[in-house]
């Protein structure tokens, strides 16, 4: 395989970053791609920093992405996404699901949180494009929070160029042999992030 | 039947000791390296014991007693643990060993796990054994088995090292589903010149077999092929990589074509053998090259060696690497210092941007990690805070110690509870301390569970014999939870596995303490009172804080409560945010909100409002 892929995910901990990153490696094995997948497990429980990397493509390759060289940045939280800022390769594609978990210090007022504008013009600067989906967008199920992490994968297959080299069906097969109950639902909300893709904002 | 699956680095040494046919596998939690002995308990095989031991030093000295019989096993651990047991290893080595042993320890470059960045392969100089360092998931995979023929054709111990980007990578490894473990007949050997020290001779003697030992692992891990050097067809650099690090050099040399990168020119000694140094293998590549490159992570122990070595065959050309200050010895590796060293090496200039980023991390809003919602450590970090208030103490006159696990997570705002944080069951000595120095008010030690069993209950019986009056809180939530939820001596009997529970309730009163507490930290005025009723007493006051962990009690029997708002009572004072910090509380412009997804209903809030616009709810 002559291609590879570099894909660093960030956001906080709660969030199922970690399940997008699995479902991601699964799927890209079974299309036959060479998978190095670290999650950095630390101390991010509930509600801290987490971030993974994923590197496709290469039979050995070292867990670390450089900076400035991960095709794409999947962010699940606004604050959180400056930490990958520097790991974006400069034409690379920086896809933000602009969720706000504020710290306490923050929703105290005793500390600032960036604007979505201070996002995007770092963006700019790191020369990537940015792409803007914000939870809103995503449709209620059955009244409930849906599945945010599958909509987000739906989000990121249909819009950044990962979705040329991960079939989507793949990505739904793999879904479907992950969770023994709760399919239907995980299914709808990776499709609905597919559909939601048609309008980005910001 | 061979099976193509993703498994991770950690996951890889478990099924690689099965393989090697290990039938004793033992070990203590500790990140990066849980997830091996995590794995081995989720899918049992027949005719192995996995345990998780009290503590690292009791499970090599379990793993050892196998191998002393003859068994292959296994014992792991993080670099602290290697601390801990380090004390028997030592001897260990000197004795050696008749079945395999392999030690497996994860070092934690970047100190992702918030430790010390400390460099395991010292302790493999230190202690004269023989360190392997696989540098891929699938190669974790294949050199287990090999680690065990190793300690057997050597009859040493051998030390497995890896890092933490290596033990949580994920990789696809064709696997064995099966495995026959390779249950020997035990056997009893007496020998005492060899299992014990008993006098000077005996322990010269041993030492002498144990150098002898590592020059005979020198030859094994040359025959077995476990090191590999590809001489270039032209003279030029020499590259030794090891470990991790090796995993960087193919992406940096592609990253350097572009500058004119002759690839012809560098030869590379790829080393899994961090020690005992391969001598003959830097001699060749000495001898073919008029200058070396040491890519190593943390400490410079092979770059060390290779000058002397060079030193001693009169090699004239450069050395390079840490100790000439170009590859920095603190934090992760990455393909950005592997092309910084060949640049350095063969003069390529370099664009400041390459590899190098936009930082904005500065920009993003601090995230102090805190305990979980409906964690029942934060009741006894309010109920200290409010107990020192109310025994008209200033906090920043009162001593509390803290330890390793999520206790630790009393340092952060808003507690600000804990002041320091240094070992397993370190508190406890250091609280001694603190009252031996001539502190007038009270001290207090906070401990977890697990923590207690593995480092602090000989810290408690020696406060108890010197009369330290202190007073010790037991944070006790029933699982070594900071790991990932592993079992420890006192977790509940459904979980133990066939195990025997221990009670600390029952365990510390026969300790000789003088006072002893026990308390529910999600009972707020209880456990301050019994902090009011223990602070100013004198003796050894032992409180337990048990309650089970919010996260493994809501698996197993759901929520403990409820709580409700009653938004129209809310001033918006904050006191619920400011006190608890609980990440279930958020803040909107006319009242608070509680995130019922997220609320274990511990009530905790509802204790400290004084307004009732956060109540429990009943039934």
């Amino acid at each position: 395989m002559d291609r590879s892929y570099d894909i660093y995910l960030v956001g906080v901990g709660g969030q199922g970053v970690l399940t997008i990153g699995e479902i991601l490696s699964e799927a890209a094995f079974q299309s036959g791609w060479p998978v190095n997948f670290y999650p950095t497990k630390g101390m991010a429980q509930r509600g801290g920093f987490f971030k993974a990397q994923l590197r496709l493509g290469r039979e050995t390759i070292g867990p670390n992405i450089p900076e400035r060289s991960a095709d794409l940045v999947i962010a699940m939280e606004r604050s959180e996404a400056l930490k990958a800022i520097r790991f974006l390769k400069p034409g690379g594609v920086f896809l933000l699901w602009d969720s706000v978990w504020a710290p306490t210090a923050v929703m105290l007022g005793q500390a600032s949180y960036p604007s979505l504008e201070a996002v995007a013009e770092q963006v700019t600067k790191a020369e990537g494009t940015l792409l803007t989906f914000h939870p809103e967008q995503m449709p209620p199920d059955q009244g409930q929070p849906g599945s945010e992490n599958l909509f987000v994968l739906g989000v990121v297959l249909a819009a950044t160029p990962l979705g040329s080299i991960l079939p989507a069906q793949q990505v739904e097969k793999v879904i479907e042999s992950r969770w023994k109950k709760g399919i239907e639902r995980n299914l709808l909300a990776f499709r609905a992030g597919r559909e939601a893709t048609e309008n980005p904002r910001g | 039947m061979p099976n193509k699956q993703i498994i991770s680095g950690n996951e890889a040494l478990a099924l690689g000791a099965l393989v090697g046919g290990a039938s004793v596998i033992t070990g203590y939690p500790g990140t990066p390296s849980s997830e091996a002995i995590g794995y081995l308990l989720r899918n049992p095989s027949p005719g192995v014991h996995v345990e998780w031991s009290t503590n690292e030093k009791v499970a090599l000295e379990i793993a050892a007693g196998a191998a002393w019989a003859g068994q292959r096993a296994l014992a792991t651990m993080k670099m602290s643990g290697l601390n801990v047991a380090y004390d028997s290893l030592i001897s260990f080595a000197y004795s050696g060993c008749t079945g395999g042993l392999v030690v497996y320890v994860a070092d934690d470059p970047g100190a992702t796990a918030g430790m010390a960045e400390q460099d395991s392969r010292g302790f493999a100089l230190m202690a004269d054994l023989p360190m392997l360092e696989p540098a891929t998931v699938e190669e974790v995979y294949r050199l287990i088995p090999k680690a065990f023929q190793l300690s057997e054709k050597v009859g040493t111990p051998v030390f497995v090292r890896m890092v933490t980007a290596l033990s949580h990578s994920h990789a696809a490894v064709e696997v064995q589903t099966e495995f026959t473990p390779l249950r020997r007949e035990p056997q009893l050997i007496r020998d005492i010149t060899k299992y014990t020290k008993a006098g000077a001779a005996i322990c010269l003697a041993q030492h002498r077999d144990l150098i002898q030992r590592l020059s005979n692992a020198e030859e094994a891990i040359r025959e077995m092929g476990i090191n590999h050097l590809l001489i270039a067809p032209k003279r030029g650099l020499g590259v030794i990589v090891c470990g991790l690090t090796a995993s960087y050099l193919e992406e940096a040399m592609v990253a350097l074509l572009p500058f004119n990168l002759d690839r012809t020119g560098i030869s590379v000694l790829r080393l899994v053998s961090t020690h005992p140094f391969p001598e003959q293998e830097a001699r060749t590549l000495l001898d073919h090259c008029d200058q070396i490159l040491v890519l190593e992570e943390l400490e410079p122990y092979i770059e060390t060696a290779l000058i002397v070595a060079a030193r001693r065959y009169g090699f004239p050309g450069p050395i390079r690497g840490k100790l000439d200050g170009n590859l920095s010895r603190v934090g992760e590796y990455g393909t950005r210092e592997v092309v910084k060293g060949l640049a350095q090496a063969l003069n390529i200039p370099l664009s400041d941007s390459l590899f190098s980023g936009l930082a904005a991390d500065n920009m993003a809003a601090p995230r102090p990690i805190t305990v979980c919602a409906g964690c029942p450590h934060r009741g006894t970090y309010i109920a200290i805070n409010q107990a020192i208030r109310k025994l008209k103490l200033k906090k920043d006159a009162v001593m509390v110690t803290g330890d390793i696990g999520c206790t630790i997570l009393g340092m952060n705002p808003p507690f600000d509870t804990v002041w320091n944080e240094v070992s397993m069951g370190a508190s406890l000595g250091l609280a001694q301390g603190y009252v031996w120095s001539g502190i007038q008010t009270p001290v207090i030690a906070t401990i977890g569970d697990s923590t207690f069993f593995h480092a602090g209950i000989p810290s408690l019986i020696n406060a108890v014999q010197h009369q330290a009056s202190l007073t010790l809180i037991i944070l006790d939530n029933g699982w070594t939870a900071m790991t990932g939820m592993q079992v420890n001596p006192g977790t509940a009997i459904g979980a133990q596995s066939g195990g025997h529970r221990l009670d600390l309730a029952h365990i510390i009163p026969t300790l000789g303490v003088d006072w002893f507490y026990q308390v529910d930290p999600y009972d707020l005025k209880a456990t301050t009172e019994a902090l009011i009723d223990a602070l100013p007493r004198a003796g050894v006051k032992v409180i337990l804080a048990r309650r089970e962990c919010a996260i493994q009690s809501i698996r197993q029997t759901g929520r403990a409560g409820r709580v409700r708002q009653q938004a129209e009572n809310c001033n918006l004072c904050k006191l619920c945010i400011t006190t608890t910090g609980c990440p279930a509380i958020h803040l909107t412009e006319s009242s608070i909100v509680i995130d019922q997804a997220l609320c274990n209903g511990c009530a905790l809030c509802a204790q400290i409002c004084a307004r009732e616009a956060i109540v429990r709810e009943e039934g």
